[in-house]
């Protein structure tokens, strides 16, 4: 079976909007600016349609953490900000019910020309990471503590 | 060829000419990726999107059966609509192919990490695998479409636009809610940076217009509903009375009627409430100016005459609407740099037209003093700072950059030098923005007519204040003049003159009728500034000139004609074709809670129907997909995962996830 020799550090996974982030992360190719190669970035239309609990299945399988990278107050669609805003609220307690750090879900606005907080977002994150490491260790560490407790 | 309905993915990885190559392996990419399941080839080419590559493309899918295809190379923004035809050409459904960034996101970003860049590819162009798996052939929504547009503005924005509409063979309505053509554009002097005089350009649009057999024109009339989708919208028009027959038009001009300020001279003058804008102006038949008509009889012709608003109402099935509602200039605050309170302190717009009533060859004067120098103040109203600049009656300030003042303040200051040579002209600025093209010569011309420039930053404007009674200029202006390190000065002046920002018209009733949003700066907002820079998120609802934002007359025509090529190509076939991205309900996992209905933010896009299932009537979600802008709300409310936007699945996404997290073994596990 084929193998994928990637380093192996924490994976960073950027939810950007088209209106927004995703035409952002494209402006900050085009300067040919350097970030790390541990983020993936897949195009949304609104964030307002990820329920939380398609977060926590993210951290689950081995994301350790996500950018949501929106247009704010900027998006086309009508109530999808706040909506989106919404849920990510509501998966923070999810999140440390499993005893995941809440910090590694971020809802940031980014323009399609936001690219230096583009990525000032994704140093934040990568050394955020580089200090509490991987999610599934985490979820994994609070499973067992909690079971030492039962 | 495919059997059982197999999946067989075809993935190509582009060199894009080195843009990709020189730092991914794409032939280790490519010999990684066809060890999935299902890709069944694997490819890579120096330019994916030139013929021969898309000639490979085309021939895997013929020949090999590829019903699957994953392309890796530049931004989708570039070349997803090239390979959508690729594929479509060969036979397949356009939307059975992904596109995946490997040049924008990935070379591009890590020139430093070739390793790192190649396994990232190889796990963008796995994630593209994963999310292929899962797509469904969608077709395009094709709507019939009325070849009909209705436009909101007889502004110049909305002229432009109706003409080019109507040149175009479309049928257009334009409504304009005063009594007269022509917008703001009608008081203005002189255009920049032509130097042509704007009634004369004004007048020749509308001419055109009116003599337009495809255009129908209605004033003092504006949209009080709205109902449909693009393509067909049905709309109602309420038109107010013009409440003056032609025939007595010239007697009711001349009778001795009650009096109003001029909102054409912004104030400086005072009309009759039967009146003409301004001469020349269209429709030449007077108005009645209802809101300041008390009731009473009027004596026209000798004659005690009673005028009678009778606002009639009709609908119109049109198929696209174009929102050219224009702007309004700032209107100071009472005693913001003086204005209101000291006489001599007037707007820019204000002074525009005092000049064209001075009329030439007369020295200039105000309140019937001579003015020998003047200052002119930009910025005002625009750039302001949250927690300095006090916030307008809706709690906001205006933190934008009003954009064409700077230029129309040089405009007027080189017209006065030109007109009155002995003037002494001080521009006050923060920043000289004269970003169009030939706008930097008024700046340059300034310099040569000796104006004297003093700047002033955004937190330490300067201050007007009335001059000591004896003092040989009645206002005197304090700065602390940043071009000289903050020295405090004194300008005595006999005029100061305010470069006033662009405010957008309150068309809150607009916005709620057509469903179409303002963005932070109030102005209407555009789908994207830069890729969909006319279009709303409301399909066939397109913007046009300063309703949008602060632009020039010229600016305002580009948009106008812009908006006016999006509807005609909307619309030119008789038939709207918009993208599957939209909602659609697994009547299956539905259970007719409604809770997809209780957060869709837009009219009619979701519904509760009666359907037969196994032979029960059950109350299930459906979908209108003309009405659904795709945002996905409802997807993230729905307690079963019975609705998904199509193309953009809940499941295409996690399986995309899958293969960013997922070691290769784990992730063949997954997918079989």
């Amino acid at each position: 079976m084929a193998t994928i020799p990637e380093a192996q550090r924490p994976k960073i996974l950027i939810l950007a909007t088209l209106s927004g982030g995703y035409a952002g992360a494209d402006s900050v190719g085009q300067l040919h600016t350097d970030y790390p190669t541990n983020t993936y970035i897949l195009p949304v239309i609104c964030p307002c349609m990820f329920p939380e609990e398609f977060y926590l299945r993210t951290f689950e399988q081995g994301i350790d953490g996500i950018l949501v990278m929106y247009s704010g107050t900027d998006s086309p669609y009508r109530g999808g900000p706040e909506r989106a805003a919404k849920l990510i609220n509501q998966t923070y307690p999810l999140m440390k019910a499993r005893g995941l750090d809440t910090r590694r879900l971020k809802l940031t606005a980014i323009c399609t020309v936001c690219t230096k907080p583009f990525l000032k977002e994704v140093q934040q994150m990568e050394a955020l990471l580089e200090g509490i490491g991987y999610a599934k260790a985490e979820i994994a560490a609070y499973a067992g503590k909690e079971n030492m407790a039962n | 060829m495919p059997e059982n309905n197999e999946l067989r993915i075809g993935v190509y990885t582009c060199y894009c000419g080195g843009n990709i190559s020189d730092v991914v392996d794409c032939e280790r990419v490519a010999k990684t990726l066809i060890e999935f399941p299902n890709v069944v080839v694997s490819r890579t080419d120096m330019s994916m999107c030139s013929d021969a590559g898309q000639s490979m493309i085309e021939a895997d899918i013929r020949e090999k059966g590829i019903n699957r295809v994953v392309i890796g190379a530049c931004a989708p923004s570039l070349h997803e609509q090239t390979f959508r035809g690729t594929v479509t050409r060969a036979g397949l459904n356009p939307y059975l192919y992904h596109h995946v960034g490997l040049r924008e996101q990935d070379s591009w970003v890590h020139h430093c990490d070739c390793e790192g860049a190649t396994c990232k590819a190889m796990r963008l162009m796995l994630a593209g695998v994963a999310k292929a798996r899962h797509l469904d052939p969608l077709e395009p929504i094709r709507l019939a479409a009325e070849k009909h547009a209705l436009v909101i503005g007889g502004g110049v924005a909305g002229l432009r636009s109706a003409l080019d509409i109507a040149r175009r063979g479309l049928n257009v309505t334009l409504i304009e809610k005063s009594p007269f053509l022509g917008g703001r554009m009608a008081q203005l002097e002189t255009l920049f940076p032509t130097g042509e005089d704007a009634r004369t350009g004004l007048h020749g649009l509308i001419q055109k217009v009116i003599q337009h057999p495809k255009i129908t024109l209605f004033t003092q009339a504006q949209l009080v509903k709205m109902a449909g989708y693009v393509g067909d919208y049905q709309v109602t028009i309420e038109q107010q009375s013009r409440g003056v027959h032609v025939e007595i038009a010239e007697a009711a001009l001349t009778a001795n009627l009650p009096e109003v300020p001029d909102e054409f001279n912004y104030g400086l003058t005072r009309r009759k409430i039967i009146y003409r804008a301004y001469p020349g102006c269209y429709p030449s038949t007077p108005a009645v100016d209802w809101k300041n008509y008390n009731g009473e009889p009027l004596v026209i012709n000798g004659q005690p005459t009673v005028l009678y608003n009778e606002p009639k109402t009709f609908d119109l099935t049109v198929g696209a609407i174009v929102v050219a509602t224009g702007f309004k200039p700032y209107e100071p605050r009472q005693g913001e740099y003086g204005y209101g309170e000291i006489p001599e302190v007037v707007t820019l717009p204000q002074l525009i037209r005092h000049l064209a009533l001075l009329g030439d060859g007369k020295p200039l004067t105000w309140n019937d003093h001579p003015v020998r120098d003047v200052a002119l103040i930009h910025c005002v109203g625009s750039r302001e700072i949250e927690g300095v600049h006090p916030p307008h009656e809706d709690g906001e300030v205006n933190n934008y950059c009003s954009r064409v003042c700077c230029t129309a303040t040089l405009h007027m200051a080189n017209e006065l030098h030109e007109r009155f040579p002995h003037l002494n002209l001080y521009d006050l600025y923060e920043d000289i923005r004269t970003y169009g093209h030939g706008h930097e010569q008024y700046y340059r011309d300034a310099l040569e007519n000796t104006t004297r420039f003093l700047r002033f930053h955004g937190d330490d404007r300067p201050e007007v204040v009335a001059a000591e009674p004896g003092d040989t200029h009645p206002v005197l202006v304090r700065i602390n003049d940043h071009l000289t390190w903050g020295e405090a000065m004194e300008v005595p002046v006999d005029l100061v003159v305010l470069a006033v920002g662009f405010m957008p018209r309150d068309v809150s009733d607009l916005i709620k009728l057509l469903k179409i949003s303002a963005g932070t700066d109030r102005f209407l907002l555009e789908r994207h500034p830069k890729l969909q820079p006319v279009e709303t998120a409301v399909p066939g609802v397109v913007l046009a000139g300063t309703a949008q934002g602060p632009m020039t007359v010229q600016e305002s025509c580009a948009a106008a004609s812009a908006a006016a090529a999006k509807v005609s190509s909307l619309l030119g076939q008789g038939q709207v074709e918009l993208e599957p991205f939209v909602a659609k309900v697994d009547l299956e996992k539905c259970d007719g809670t409604g809770t997809c209905m209780e957060v869709c933010q837009y009219e009619d896009a979701i519904h509760l129907e009666t359907v037969l299932i196994a032979g029960q009537e059950v109350r299930r979600a459906v979908v209108t997909p003309a009405n659904c802008s795709g945002c996905g709300g409802c997807v993230s409310a729905c307690p079963n995962r019975a609705i998904d936007v199509q193309g953009w699945t809940l499941t295409q996404y996690e399986a995309m996830i899958d293969a960013f997290a997922l070691e290769p073994a784990e992730l063949v596990e997954v997918m079989a």
